[in-house]
């Protein structure tokens, strides 16, 4: 048997504290709730939690849930969601009715798609799904329409493509897609102009397009990590001398010729 | 016998109509040497006025050959002797001063007096010469000859400026001729501008040609100087990184340019700084609310300009409140270790329950990345 049942005092203590929180919580309106490590597997755990209208964060992470009800949707003040360290399977439409929710970490979990219609998120700005399941068949249609995002991490996924239409992202600063198993990177990337931190280890990736070079990705403000990816040998050789002469290297003619080639062939 | 009367010439200009003459006669008596020789010939005499002899005790009158009893010789207006023996003929009369200036002198039209000597027939008036000038520049004219325009006399400088602004167009300020292209503006005056030659090379200048005004130290209008377009450029004259022209006035060095203090602007806004102060980024310049709108430090967090303690970490910056694990939302001390996962900071206790297999993988891209950062200056061999 794999729910081995749990005796009754615990289980009575773990909802006497959590219950204590609330409580407290609901008596002072604090507007920030942690829950971090609570041993909680699903919100019927946390009576009333889904009526408190003036909560703005809500911290979760380090517990067991497996699912979110969409009566989250009454969270109408909800700013931040963090469920790190979960086992979320899927995600409720109910999570894009939230109004303002800036920030969801939702890294990992056991996520193979984030729900239908996720991408009609009105205000989110930074979306963690780090350490899921997630491919790009696991994205909403809408995925691409969040022009709100500033940061966006797909780290440890098992995403092997990634579409052109993220260059609609046009607020994207951070884009991590790192340990995946991507081969290509559209040259669309080039309309985030705002980009500063792209991050691709560990990756299947032998070229970038010249594109990259149009984004401001050498200055001091900057991170590009490219680390582990079989990079094709003119790359590789500049990446050995630094980023900077990797970004100089990909504007020249000669390299957009050499791109040009390779995907030619390719095909 | 001749008595000769002293002649003055009245000069009167454009006139046909008067014989003016001022004439002094000569008294002969018997004390006179012509006496004897007149006294012969007494009998033969008359007065040219009442026709009566001269008894020989009598006083003649001689004014160019017509002899008077002395009280026949006065003014045919007021009958009395002329003061000094003086007096003006017209038609055959003759008149003391004043009777003649009453009757028959001109008088000026502009100050109303009798005029004497040269009279100015102009403008169907007569004028002391003194007295005609030019209605706009006052300039006397009668040497200058003038023009007549719409009832008013004008000297040619002035005519040719009423005509040329009733054209539209501009009077060159040295040949006073129309200017039919652009004009060449020079201390504030127009002029064509093949009169002039470059200061520098002394080609004839066209109107591309750029006045230097007067440089820090010289005030005056007077000391400023033409110069073509070529020269001007090569002068060292500040252009303006804005407007690509010459800045004559104040000069605003910035950003490695020059700028007229007006297109000094911050380039989100676009508001001129006026001497407030300015935030450089990539070669453009920002007003302080946008340069922190825009490249402050804006908290990961909140997305807003942070104004009070900053913590800045990790290619990034927090308000100091908001500086928490990124997968506990746990406060931060900044001075207290943290751990990088994908460049945002993790609490120990959260990294410590990362699955084995990540927080190595973890690890190692730190490693690597710290390790790059720090030989990247140095290429590899």
């Amino acid at each position: 048997m794999n729910s081995a049942p749990v005796s009754c005092n615990f289980v009575n203590s773990k909802m006497t504290r959590t219950k204590k929180i609330l409580d407290e919580a609901r008596e002072i309106k604090n507007p920030e709730l942690d829950l971090v490590e609570k041993g909680l597997a699903t919100f019927d755990e946390l009576p009333g939690l889904l009526s408190m209208e003036f909560v703005t964060r809500l911290t979760l992470s380090h517990n067991k849930i497996r699912s979110i009800p969409s009566t989250v949707a009454n969270l109408v003040n909800l700013e931040i969601l963090t469920l790190f360290n979960n086992q979320l399977e899927e995600l409720p439409t109910a999570i894009s009715s939230l109004p303002k929710l800036r920030i969801l970490n939702v890294g990992l979990n056991r996520l193979t798609n984030l729900g239908r219609g996720f991408g009609a998120c009105p205000s989110l700005e930074i979306l963690d799904v780090t350490h899921n399941k997630l491919s790009e068949e696991g994205l909403p249609g809408n995925f691409w329409m969040m022009e709100t995002l500033r940061a966006l991490y797909m780290g440890d996924n098992y995403f092997e493509n990634i579409s052109p239409e993220i260059g609609k992202l046009r607020n994207l600063q951070i884009l991590v897609l790192r340990n995946n198993n991507i081969n290509h990177i559209p040259r669309d990337i080039g309309n985030l102009t705002r980009l500063r931190e792209f991050h691709i280890q560990g990756n299947t990736i032998q070229w970038l397009p010249p594109e990259i070079a149009n984004l401001d990705l050498g200055g001091g403000r900057s991170i590009i990590r490219i680390e582990d990816n079989p990079l094709a040998p003119p790359l590789a050789d500049q990446w050995i001398l630094g980023a900077h002469h990797l970004l100089e290297f990909v504007k020249t003619d000669a390299y957009k010729s050499l791109y040009g080639n390779a995907h030619r062939t390719r095909r | 016998m001749e008595v000769r009367p002293q002649q003055y010439k009245l000069n009167i200009v454009e006139s046909g109509l008067f014989i003016r003459r001022q004439s002094k006669p000569r008294i002969i008596t018997k004390h006179d040497d012509e006496w004897e020789s007149i006294n012969l010939a007494l009998g033969t005499m008359f007065c040219s006025r009442c026709g009566e002899g001269f008894d020989p005790e009598d006083k003649i009158v001689n004014s160019n050959g017509e002899l008077w009893h002395p009280d026949c010789f006065v003014c045919a207006q007021c009958f009395r002797r002329f003061p000094d023996g003086t007096f003006y003929e017209f038609d055959g009369r003759k008149y003391c001063e004043h009777d003649f200036h009453v009757l028959f002198a001109p008088c000026c039209a502009k100050c109303g007096e009798f005029i004497i000597g040269r009279v100015i027939k102009a403008m169907n008036a007569n004028w002391h010469p003194r007295c005609f000038q030019c209605q706009m520049c006052e300039k006397e004219l009668a040497d200058l000859g003038f023009i007549k325009n719409q009832g008013r006399s004008l000297c040619h400088d002035c005519n040719a400026k009423v005509k040329a602004e009733g054209l539209g167009k501009y009077m060159c300020h040295k040949c006073h001729g129309v200017i039919d292209d652009k004009p060449l503006r020079f201390r504030g005056e127009v002029y064509h501008p093949y009169h002039y030659n470059c200061s520098a090379c002394g080609v004839e200048l066209n109107s591309d040609a750029r006045e230097v005004k007067s440089r820090p130290g010289y005030a005056a209008n007077d000391m400023n100087q033409l110069y073509c377009l070529r020269c001007h450029d090569k002068m060292g004259i500040p252009i303006c990184g804005a407007c690509r022209r010459p800045i004559e006035e104040r000069v605003v060095t910035a950003l490695g340019k020059h700028w007229h203090v007006e297109h000094f602007v911050c380039a989100k806004c676009e508001k001129p700084f006026l001497g407030h102060r300015h935030y450089e980024k990539k070669g453009l310049a920002y007003c302080e609310t946008h340069y922190h709108q825009l490249f402050g430090n804006l908290c990961f967090i909140c997305n807003q300009v942070i104004t009070g303690d900053v913590v800045t970490a990790l290619n990034k910056a927090w308000c100091q409140h908001h500086f928490a694990c990124a997968l506990c939302d746990q406060r931060l001390n900044p001075k207290s270790k943290f751990y990088e996962f994908d460049t945002k900071p993790a609490c120990k206790k959260c990294y410590e329950k990362l699955p084995v297999e990540l927080r190595k993988r973890l690890k190692k891209m730190h490693d690597q990345a710290a390790k790059r950062t720090m030989s990247s200056p140095v290429p590899n061999p």
